[in-house]
């Protein structure tokens, strides 16, 4: 991981982390990302808890330390504690994270590593236990987390720890 | 591939409106934005469709990349066809796909060198949406909504 910021950006001190970031240099793009981060935690049938599951997931396999330490309020607040975010590791099929919040783990590896090869099996299985939509949201959930957090590793600068935070939804 | 194509199968046309249509506001900017040239950004969708396998689709925009340069497109490195900075975005691309912390600073400066500190914001905000969707619609490609029925 690059140890120093690969992009001249001095940035501006708004508080928020979105416009204080690199982002702020593509102004036709950064308002969309906004929205559409505010969209997937708000507008879907998903509920904040399950989507920070696939956030951590992803944060873990992306290697993003921002990710990794970062906790959204509004998932804390639906009850995802950090007793259960210790079991989004590699033995999460043998802890006491509800099946639902098991499959999101294993469709967020899946995406993140084998996407053409997810098992029919396993596919029924999440429409057994997901709607339609919900496997949309998640789906595209999964998508921007993943293009961030790896948006996040590519520019570069990330140290190679960082505290855990929580933060609200960028406005 | 569209957002809409990529969840349609899920959700019907109408599923996830407001999810959609912000994501599809995204998809729009970033071939409409003046920091990378367009065509630079439908060549490294078509890579990265390459890379991913599976049946390649449009964009829904209106960008054509001539066939010869489609046809050749796997073997950019050695081909005068594609310019240095759509082989600094291509190479760059690559290696996102795969794994974006094995990105070097030299792949990174290659792109900023010919397109600016905006240019290689753009391509790596452009890589995430292309990449993920592509990996969507991977994932959900032979399904049909009245599977759900």
């Amino acid at each position: 991981m690059a140890a120093q910021p690969r992009v001249r950006y001095t940035g501006s001190a708004t508080g928020n982390m979105l416009r204080d970031s690199a982002l702020a240099l593509v102004p036709e793009t950064l308002d969309h990302y906004v929205e559409l981060g505010r969209a997937l935690w708000q507008d879907g049938p998903l509920r904040p808890a399950e989507i920070e599951v696939a956030r951590l997931r992803n944060a873990q396999r992306v290697n993003c330390v921002f990710c990794r330490s970062a906790r959204y309020d509004i998932a804390v607040a639906d009850g995802l504690s950090e007793e259960r975010v210790d079991m989004i590791g590699d033995a999460y099929m043998d802890s006491d994270l509800s099946d639902r919040e098991k499959l999101i783990v294993a469709f967020t590896d899946y995406f993140l590593l084998d996407p053409a090869g997810m098992p029919q099996e396993f596919r029924e299985c999440l429409q057994r236990s997901f709607s339609g939509e919900e496997l949309a949201h998640l789906s595209l959930a999964v998508a921007y987390f993943s293009g961030f957090s790896r948006c996040a590793v590519a520019l570069g600068g990330m140290p190679d720890e960082l505290p855990r935070m929580q933060i609200s939804i960028p406005e | 591939m569209t957002v809409t194509e990529a969840i349609d199968p899920l959700c019907g046309p109408h599923g996830l409106r407001t999810v959609r249509e912000t994501f599809a506001r995204l998809y729009d900017a970033l071939y409409s934005q003046q920091h990378l040239p367009r065509e630079v950004v439908e060549l490294c969708r078509l890579r990265l469709a390459q890379l991913h396998g599976g049946a390649d689709e449009g964009t829904g925009q209106t960008i054509t990349i001539d066939a010869e340069r489609r046809a050749a497109l796997s073997g950019w490195p050695s081909d005068e066809r594609f310019s240095s900075g759509e082989k600094a975005c291509l190479g760059f691309a690559e290696v996102y796909a795969m794994d974006a912390g094995a990105l070097t600073d030299d792949q990174a400066e290659a792109v900023r060198a010919e397109y600016g500190d905006a240019g290689l914001v753009t391509l790596i905000e452009a890589l995430g949406v292309l990449d993920g969707l592509r990996r969507v619609s991977l994932l959900w490609s032979d399904v049909h909504l009245r599977e759900r029925d």
